[in-house]
């Protein structure tokens, strides 16, 4: 009998659009394997975000569906066997797009949290 | 399964990858680890506690790239698998529904078959026959009509409901001359014929429009591919040879389609000639005689029913009333003498005289009925279905406990019930197959010297209702039973092992009892009115006696003779015919009594009557040799019968019958010395009044009929016959002797005592008889094996009880009786229920029934009878068996 464990991929479009970003960005200088891409955005971050493999990999797995990455077999600096990811040009029009979304995002997040005070209009 | 396994393949690399770089992502990280000082141990699961859980994340990335069908597809293949599995484990269970099922799809596979022949494709190699649309007219009397060839044409070329017309007229041709000569099925048709109906030619060229102008100006023919490969051979250079036709030689231009066979339902047509060539061959028509070359101009000639396809989006209504108002202008500008009232417009399974508009509606009932069988099947099934549901409560409880939805549980059980019913649906496909060539075979036998073709192939149409009918049947047994397996109470199934019977499931049983039992009284009624119906059928008095008489037919035209040498010969055959010894009479006539189809009807004129307005006053007739009435024992109510000085020479005489006398003289004793005539003829006193006889069908009503004296009337084509005490079979023999005798080249066309050439009047009963015995014989073994099987697992389920109550001192007698009264109680039930819905059914079946009423008393008894005596056998003999056990067994049981 199978049993149907809830799709990973059912989460809020928000996170899940930001990890996408954050990968993509992360391989703006270059292709990278899933262990260096968590490693550097846990670095870049200061160490705030940690990403789990179990949501790093799928979401490479689905960029890669998508076209925006291409995955490659290849050598580390030490020599070690690695599949790096490499941005395709479809995957740098989707890091420019979720860029802008995102500052707009952020805008309008701090729109809402520091209100410009009314304009007194009585007195 | 292929796409299936492609699948497959491509998720184990994918897989694999991803294994590969799960490693690959731990190597790095735990050699980080090691760099920082970490030993190779404390690293390596330092990696892999970083990680999180594999497992998971594999099946997440697994899900990204699996399209969810194929996840869906994966579960229905699993499924599929388990009921193959499950249904291994319980062999008996398995091939005792796949039997009942094969049985069931059949049976309805074979009837629907044979409607699809009638009704849906009635003609082979025509696509989209069912939707020829007929016109005929009728009469004032609701007599059938044909057009005459002008009416024809001017319904062709005005009538704009129809994209293109044709006629065709079936016919009897003789083809060849002397000892090789038969006769075949011809239709003289018109040049539009193989352009309307789509029909390409297999070889040569079809006839055209070209060949449809001027009469007996074209003397060619299509073959038939069946006569083309039977009698020449499959000669390959046959077009522009010629073929003897009526003593005519006619250029054969072409080779049919060879899955053409005409467009005359049953019968297969073997030649196809121009209309244009009807008189040179000797074909009068019309209840009038008409001149030559009075078929272009001659509205009382008529011919045929033109038929053809509707416009797109042209209703029938519609182009009856588009024919209708085209007839009226017509008949203002050329008024017709005859007596045709309107046109009518109709679909080509309701042509008048059509093999279709009388069998559809003993086709019909035949579907009924084997729907009936299907349901009895069904109900069967559900019980088998039910009980095993119950028997595998423990899993269905488990795998809930597990966290399997409903839905999911009765998805189980229902592809479970679907991969019972497809192979019943399959086996059932081969038993038509298998029973079709049987039934055609009999068929073909009883219309024998007749060429008859039925376009009943078991094809992929067949094998899709037969599917859809599996799957339907698998619905309604396994939806219900599944419905109930998967509302499993937990707590009693795990608190206690085995269950005694629950009070809901128990009614559905109850109720599966009534229903079958009630479906059988159905179907034995159906069987048992129409076998009493075929009974009073054979029964019945036709009004001529054809045991102990001959028929012998032969046509004199094909050995060339003329009208004085045919006159000559047929005195010579009698003379020698009633010469032979042992023969007490001969005579010689036209046309066979009980002949199944209509003969021509001919237009009379009563001295001193004068018609009403479009009054119908065409009659069949036979023209018959002197001692006719005689030889056939039909009785003659007032007069005489023709004599041999009834000649060309003397006063020219006819007989009616007792209809026709009383119609217009008030009886029998008046007729006598009548005067009468039949077409533009001479005026014949009527000599003699003959008693009905049956003239076409068993079933018909009487009607007026007339006969005349061959000397008076001669004609080519006759039937001898000859009556004697001796044996019929050496009666036939001496017959054949006589022809041959005389002209050893002249081809007999048959020779068989008479009671053969009646049974064709009585085949679709028989036909529909035997297939509803066969379908009651099966439901009733069916709805026996149903309620032996329901009742004797109850039985089982109540061992203990038996057992406490035989511990307690209850007798067998007394367990057997309380078993037999409850199977008896709803045994009762389901009768007095079958017996209302027959009583309501029956009705329908009026059009097939004869010489019984539909709410015949003896049917219903015999039924009752038959179907309660079934139940009290499926009953006690159980019950029996349980009062036998040993009291103690039965409790340890538990």
């Amino acid at each position: 009998m199978i049993l149907h464990s809830s799709r990973p991929d059912a989460r809020t479009d928000l996170l899940h659009g930001t990890l996408d970003m954050l990968i993509l960005r992360t391989l703006q200088w270059g292709p990278q394997h899933g262990y260096a891409i968590a490693q550097a955005i846990r670095a870049q971050s200061s160490d705030v975000l940690q990403v789990e493999a179990g949501s790093l990999y799928p979401a490479l797995q689905r960029l890669a569906r998508q076209g925006r990455l291409t995955p490659k077999w290849g050598q580390t600096e030490a020599n070690q066997r690695a599949k790096f990811y490499r941005l395709t040009p479809e995957g740098k029009k989707q890091l420019l797009r979720e860029q802008s979304r995102w500052a707009e995002l952020v805008h309008a997040i701090s729109r809402v949290m520091t209100p410009v005070p009314a304009p007194a209009s009585e007195e | 399964m292929s796409i299936l396994s492609w699948l497959k393949r491509r998720r184990r690399l994918d897989e694999e990858d991803f294994r590969e770089e799960v490693r690959a992502h731990l190597a790095i990280a735990a050699k980080e680890r090691m760099a920082d000082g970490a030993d190779e141990r404390s690293a390596h699961y330092g990696a892999l506690k970083e990680f999180g859980n594999v497992t998971l994340t594999t099946e997440a990335a697994r899900h990204v790239w699996t399209p969810r069908w194929v996840d869906a597809l994966q579960d229905q293949v699993s499924d599929v698998r388990y009921a193959i599995r499950a249904l291994k484990k319980n062999p008996g269970f398995s091939l005792t529904v796949a039997g009942v099922l094969t049985l069931g799809i059949g049976l309805n596979a074979a009837v629907f078959t044979m409607l699809k022949g009638m009704a849906l494709s009635p003609l082979a190699g025509v696509g989209d026959s069912a939707r020829l649309a007929v016109v005929f007219g009728e009469t004032g009397a609701g007599r059938p009509v044909g057009l005459s060839y002008p009416d024809y044409r001017q319904l062709r070329d005005h009538d704009r409901a129809f994209s293109g017309l044709f006629g065709s007229s079936l016919a009897k041709v003789n083809l060849g001359r002397g000892r090789g000569a038969r006769q075949i099925w011809a239709e003289l048709v018109t040049g539009s014929y193989f352009q309307v109906l789509g029909v390409r030619a297999g070889r040569g060229r079809t006839l055209l429009p070209s060949d449809d102008i001027a009469p007996g100006r074209h003397p060619v023919v299509v073959l038939g591919a069946g006569l083309w490969r039977r009698d020449f051979g499959s000669d390959p250079d046959i077009v522009g040879k010629t073929v003897e036709i009526n003593d005519h030689a006619l250029t054969v231009v072409g080779v049919a389609d060879p899955a053409f066979r005409g467009t005359t339902v049953v019968y297969e047509v073997e030649a196809f000639i121009p209309v244009m060539m009807a008189p040179q061959l000797g074909f009068s028509f019309g209840s009038q005689e008409t001149t030559a070359s009075g078929i272009l101009s001659d509205r009382r000639a008529t011919l045929f029913y033109p038929q053809g396809y509707l416009r797109p989006g042209t209703t029938l209504a519609q182009a009856a009333a588009q024919t209708g108002a085209l007839w009226a202008a017509l008949s203002r500008d050329r008024p017709l003498t005859d007596a045709v009232q309107r046109l009518r417009v109709v679909p080509f399974r309701e042509t008048p005289g059509g093999a279709p508009s009388f069998v559809l509606p003993t086709l019909g009932v035949l579907s009924a009925m084997g729907l009936l069988v299907l349901t009895i099947a069904c109900a069967n099934i559900a019980g088998l279905v039910l009980v095993r549901g119950l028997s595998r409560r423990g899993e269905i409880a488990v795998r809930q406990a597990l966290g399997a939805t409903r839905t999911r549980i009765v998805r189980l059980l229902i592809v479970e019930n679907l991969v019972l019913a497809l192979p019943g649906a399959f086996l059932g496909v081969l038993l038509a197959r298998q029973g079709i060539p049987v039934l055609v075979e009999y068929a073909e036998w009883l219309a024998t010297p007749e060429r008859v073709f039925f376009n009943m192939e078991v094809d992929l149409f067949v094998v899709g209702f037969a599917a859809l009918v599996a799957c339907g049947s698998a619905l309604v047994f396994g939806l219900v039973p599944a419905l109930r397996s998967s509302r499993v109470d937990l707590v009693s199934v795990i608190g206690e092992d085995a269950s005694p019977r629950g009070a809901a499931r128990s009614g559905l049983r109850a109720g599966l009892v009534v229903a079958q039992v009630a479906v059988s009284v159905l179907l034995v009624v159906g069987a048992g009115l129409v076998t009493r119906s075929l009974e009073a059928a054979r029964r019945a008095d036709p009004g001529f006696d054809a045991s102990q008489v001959t028929a012998i037919a032969l046509d004199v035209k094909q050995n060339g003779y003329d009208e004085a040498r045919g006159r000559v010969f047929f005195h010579k055959l009698l003379e020698a015919a009633r010469a032979d010894a042992g023969v007490e009479s001969a005579t010689l006539a036209e046309h066979i009594p009980m002949g199944l189809l209509d003969t021509r009807a001919r237009q009379v004129a009563i001295d001193g009557y004068e018609p009403r307005r479009g009054e119908d006053l065409a009659f069949m007739s036979n023209t018959v040799g002197s001692d006719y009435f005689r030889t056939l024992r039909i009785q003659l109510t007032a007069g005489r019968g023709f004599e041999d000085r009834d000649d060309e020479t003397s006063a020219p005489v006819a007989i009616v019958n007792d209809t026709l006398a009383r119609r217009f003289w008030g009886g029998a004793s008046n007729a006598i010395g009548k005067r009468m005539r039949v077409a533009e003829g001479a005026w014949r006193t009527v000599v003699g009044v003959a008693a009905d006889v049956k003239y076409s069908r068993i079933d018909e009503s009487p009607r007026p009929y007339f006969y005349l004296p061959l000397l008076q009337s001669y004609r080519s084509s006759m039937v001898l016959h000859t009556r004697g005490a001796s044996p019929v079979n050496r009666l036939v023999d001496q017959a054949r002797g006589c022809v041959a005798a005389l002209d050893g080249d002249l081809p007999i066309l048959y020779a068989r005592p008479m009671t053969e050439t009646t049974r064709g009047a009585l085949i679709f009963f028989d036909l529909a008889a035997t297939m509803l015995f066969v379908f009651g014989v099966a439901g009733m073994a069916l709805a026996a094996m149903g309620t032996y099987g329901l009742v004797s697992y109850s039985v089982e389920q109540s061992r203990r009880e038996v057992g406490i109550r035989m511990a307690l001192g209850a007798s067998g007698h007394a367990v057997v009786r309380g078993f037999a009264g409850r199977g008896l109680r709803l045994g009762a039930l389901g009768a007095a229920l079958g017996a209302v819905a027959a009583l309501g059914a029956s009705r329908l079946l009026g059009s097939v029934l004869y010489g019984v009423s539909a709410t015949d008393d003896t049917s219903f008894a015999r039924a009752l009878a038959i179907v309660l005596g079934g139940v009290l056998v499926a009953t006690v003999v159980p019950a029996w068996r349980a009062a036998r056990t040993n009291p103690l067994i039965a409790l340890r049981h538990q």
